[in-house]
């Protein structure tokens, strides 16, 4: 009996032998294979051993700080909740988003480019110190976006027309990032989709916002001026179909400045055709559609623009019929567009036709103090000539002043844009405002869509873009 | 050094041990030492103590190396428990408690474990009669039907038919250990001993495929099994009934694999856990990358990342049957060779004390309740390791858990009654042997 004894005592000892092979092998051999695997968060537990850097806004105040507990940080937000889209999240459950992702070597201290300091830190073997990063975000204007969008669905861009700096970026719905991982499930699965940043994210048909565009195209070539003459019947017949104006309204005979004013489909489509598909086409590729706008942010977090079919993103040259480049020209069509295009938009007219390269960092501060680096605003496309954007900026106050637009109009401030209504088939539309101000000195451009509304771009979009321009414009600095 | 001073030397070690760790956790958690926290720890000494103090009386011959063992691991244990949910901590301290009031109750009641064998049918049909109860009126928790819910507590009754169940083995197969060595007709070459001697461990053989079958849960199958096959070629020497079981098993198993969905995706899961890494295969990889993240000397007790921003566990179940996962991260390679290290000492132990034992009842029940201690520790911890399929049993004394903790002290009173019995006939004095006697 001892002896089975003994074999079965072997036996449970070869076990536990296994047990501590397999051990040494899971956490010393292949250790460093497990910490590897994508599906592997557990490397953003180890830079949370690090003090993330703050991220501050253009006035100073922290967006996001960090709070210690039991030797690890935790982002905390101790100004309420401020774009909680396009700062993203840092969790080791879910992972990284937005700004937190793309600027993370940088909040955490790892980034090669932080100066001599951290180089000597790493040297040592020390752990390094997160930089903190001042974004050109600015908390007056976004909180005023944020609360103008409160209760619907849509988004909210407004920049620098001058730089490209982005000054707000409002998604609605929103959350509060400060328990992002309670709230994960509800989150995810909400069909309102609060994660998404829809400024950079969401796609929408553009409607007549896009006739600034057609515009853009038609004064360039030539094929129009402000001054040339329509006649609308209401209804402009092409290739067996036909393009008719919101609402039914017929408004005989109008000028092109006027076409614009008061948003005529017919005027545009002609025009569309007098201008053809293929400089339709080039005309938006000028201002950016069919490339991703070079905001830095993760992979997919910032989508392109242009006509999309089942399959995603057209070609630039995908076929177009008379009547689809007549609808087109209107901004119906296949068009998609994200709320940060359109907002480039109207800030290439408002720069002279200059499109400046989009941007949230103003500047990353290390952690000894120093300025590592600082914003250089550049150049990403030249949109159309400096006489065309001027004439569009006059055209586009008349849309203000006395076109679909008045409700965007503020005291002593000139503004100039354009409003778009999509209809979205289900009874609801989309509704659009692009715009800038002051029109003489463009200071901000916007845009604003709002979703599932039953009004007008006029009526649901021009006065919240008022709103938040007229904070942006009382603000004591700007990027 | 007389064997009760020599395990007090033992069990001051093991509170030297699992104070510094206690500390580590209580200040990486709170910053401060705080009052309250020294009062838990004297609870904990005070229960060990006062265990310490029963054996000296009435078990003066026992083993040393059990009782520190057991605090040791219970307190590493209560540590981790309290670091991962302290809620939880004062809840396992209190079943603590109880398990405690058990292994006295046991003492005093039992006083010898020789008269457990005259009770070794009603024990065996206790012992069948907690599985069928759970098997009938069981609740399913992933997945697994091992669960009873009454007067308003979870109880886990295959915790305490492992022990009721080794009980009957011992001296039935003792009693009948000739006649099943000694095979009368042969079955596909297969030595088949009287249908009259064989008929219970049938029964113990049909019951381990109902666990496979009616509870969906492989881990109490194979531990109820390994118990049964190791038993049997203990008694009889014969390894023809370990090869008979295990292929019977393994037959079973891979029936079990194909038919019962739940088994089936434990085994998936265990192939291959990379197939859905978010859903099925979470748990399973998250335990492996945060066990790899330990390293060789390990974060420190309360410094590993163990909880998420919300305090939700990296791992679900860590607390329970992935305490190990836990231990490993925070002590790394060294501390979890040296939890395993605690665990084979336990199981040396108790089968010295069954090599000791001077009757073939002792022996087997002792080398039965180690037996059946080692397969479920290597069975859980093989599991959160991906050695094995992982099935949820409990690690003993390290889970959280009433029923394994309260079970398991009990098998160590088992187990220490063995060993004073066998160390008092062997060398005891003539007042401790007088007073043996009387007990029987």
């Amino acid at each position: 009996m001892n002896k089975a004894m003994s074999r079965v005592f072997i036996i449970t000892a070869v076990l536990f032998v296994a047990l501590v092979v397999n051990l040494t092998w899971i956490m010393v051999v292949r250790a460093q294979w497990f910490q590897d695997r994508p599906e592997n968060k557990r490397s953003i537990a180890k830079e949370m051993k690090i003090k993330r850097g703050d991220i501050v806004g253009y006035d100073g105040s922290v967006i996001a700080g960090t709070q210690r507990r039991s030797g690890y940080y935790y982002r905390d937000y101790p100004n309420g909740t401020i774009a909680p889209q396009l700062l993203g999240y840092d969790s080791v459950q879910y992972g990284r988003s937005g700004i937190e992702a793309q600027l993370n070597d940088v909040l955490t201290g790892q980034s090669s480019d932080l100066g001599v300091q951290n180089w000597v830190d790493k040297l040592l073997g020390r752990q390094p110190k997160g930089a903190s990063v001042k974004l050109t975000i600015v908390p007056g204007v976004q909180k005023v976006a944020q609360q103008e969008l409160q209760g619907q669905r849509g988004a909210i861009v407004v920049l620098d027309p001058r730089t490209g700096a982005l000054i707000a970026s409002a998604s609605a719905p929103t959350y509060d990032p400060a328990n992002l991982e309670d709230q994960w499930s509800r989150l995810s699965k909400d069909t309102s989709a609060p994660l998404l940043n829809r400024p950079t994210q969401g796609l929408y048909v553009p409607g007549s916002s896009f006739k600034v565009v057609t515009a853009s195209a038609g004064l360039d070539t030539g094929a129009v001026t402000p001054d040339s003459q329509f006649v609308d019947t209401g209804t402009y017949v092409i290739f067996g179909g036909k393009v008719t104006n919101y609402g039914g309204e017929v408004f005989g005979p109008n000028n092109f400045t006027y076409a614009l004013t008061a948003s005529i489909n017919t005027t545009f489509a002609k025009v569309g055709n007098k201008l053809g598909r293929k400089r339709l086409i080039t005309a938006a590729q000028q201002y950016g559609f069919y490339k991703t706008p070079p905001l830095p942010l993760p992979a997919g977090e910032v989508v392109p623009s242009g006509r999309y079919g089942k399959k995603g993103l057209l070609s630039p040259n995908a076929f177009m019929d008379p009547l689809s480049v007549a609808w087109a020209a209107c901004g119906q069509d296949q068009w998609l567009a994200t709320p940060l295009q359109m907002a480039l938009v109207a800030g290439g007219v408002a720069n002279g036709g200059h499109v400046m390269k989009p941007y949230y960092t103003q500047e990353i501060v290390a952690a000894d103090g120093t300025v590592v680096s600082k914003a250089q605003p550049e150049q990403w496309l030249l949109a159309t000539t400096a006489t065309t954007a001027a004439e569009l900026n006059t055209m586009m106050q008349n849309v203000v002043n006395s076109g679909t637009g008045t409700a965007a109009a503020l005291q002593g401030i000139q503004v100039a844009g354009k409003t778009g209504t999509a209809e979205k088939g289900d009874g609801t539309n989309l509704a659009w405002f692009i715009g800038f101000a002051p029109a003489q000195d463009p200071k901000v451009a916007i845009a604003v869509v709002i979703e599932n509304t039953q009004a007008t771009g006029g009526e649901a979009a021009a006065p919240l873009a008022a709103a938040v321009m007229k904070t942006a414009l009382a603000q004591s600095s700007l990027p | 050094m007389s064997r009760r001073n020599l395990e007090l030397v033992f069990l001051v070690l093991a509170g030297a041990v699992s104070t510094m760790a206690y500390v580590s956790v209580y200040a990486g958690r709170f910053r401060e030492i705080k009052s309250d926290s020294i009062v838990y720890g004297l609870v904990f000494v005070g229960i060990f103590l006062l265990l310490h103090v029963l054996e000296r009386i009435f078990l003066p011959q026992a083993d040393s190396f059990l009782l520190p063992i057991t605090a040791l691991l219970a307190a590493i244990g209560l540590t981790e428990i309290f670091r991962i949910k302290p809620d939880l901590a004062r809840v396992q301290g209190q079943w603590l408690l109880v398990g405690a009031g058990l292994f006295i109750l046991t003492v005093l009641i039992v006083r010898d474990h020789m008269k457990l064998d005259r009770y070794r049918y009603l024990l065996g049909a206790v012992g069948l009669a907690l599985l069928v109860v759970t098997i009938v009126i069981g609740t399913t928790v992933n997945g697994s039907k091992l669960w009873i819910h009454a007067f308003g507590f979870s109880i886990q009754p295959s915790e305490f038919a492992k022990l009721a169940i080794v009980i009957f083995l011992a001296g039935y197969l003792d009693d009948k250990k000739v006649m099943l060595s000694v095979p009368q007709r042969h079955v596909l070459g297969v030595p088949v001993p009287a249908f009259k001697y064989f008929g219970p461990l049938l029964v113990m053989w049909i019951m381990s495929l109902a666990m496979l079958v009616f509870m969906k849960d492989f881990g109490m199958a194979l531990l109820f099994m390994s118990i049964f096959v190791a038993l049997m070629y203990m008694a009889t020497a014969r390894a023809v009934y370990v090869a008979a079981g295990a292929g019977l098993f393994a037959i079973a198993g891979a029936i079990a694999v194909y038919f019962v969905p739940h088994v089936h995706e434990r085994f998936a899961i265990w192939l291959d856990p990379w197939k859905d890494p978010l859903v099925s295969g979470y748990q399973l990889l998250q335990s492996l990358f945060t066990i790899a993240d330990g390293g060789i000397t390990g974060a420190g007790f309360g410094r590993g990342y163990l909880l998420y921003a919300n305090h939700v566990p990296v791992v679900p179940e860590l607390q329970t049957d992935f305490i190990f996962t836990a231990v490993a991260n925070e002590m790394g390679l060294l501390g979890a060779v040296g939890i395993i290290l605690l665990y084979v000492l336990f199981v040396w132990r108790g089968f010295r004390i069954a090599v000791y034992a001077p009757d073939g009842f002792s022996k087997l029940l002792a080398a039965g309740l180690a037996t059946a201690f080692a397969i479920q520790t290597f069975i859980i911890i093989g599991g959160v390791t991906r050695l094995i399929p992982l099935t949820g049993v409990t690690l003993p004394f390290l889970s959280y858990g009433g029923s394994s903790v309260t079970a398991n002290l009990v098998l160590v009173a088992l187990l220490l009654m063995v060993s004073n019995r066998t160390n008092i006939i062997r060398g005891g004095t003539e007042l401790e042997r007088r007073r043996l006697a009387e007990k029987g």
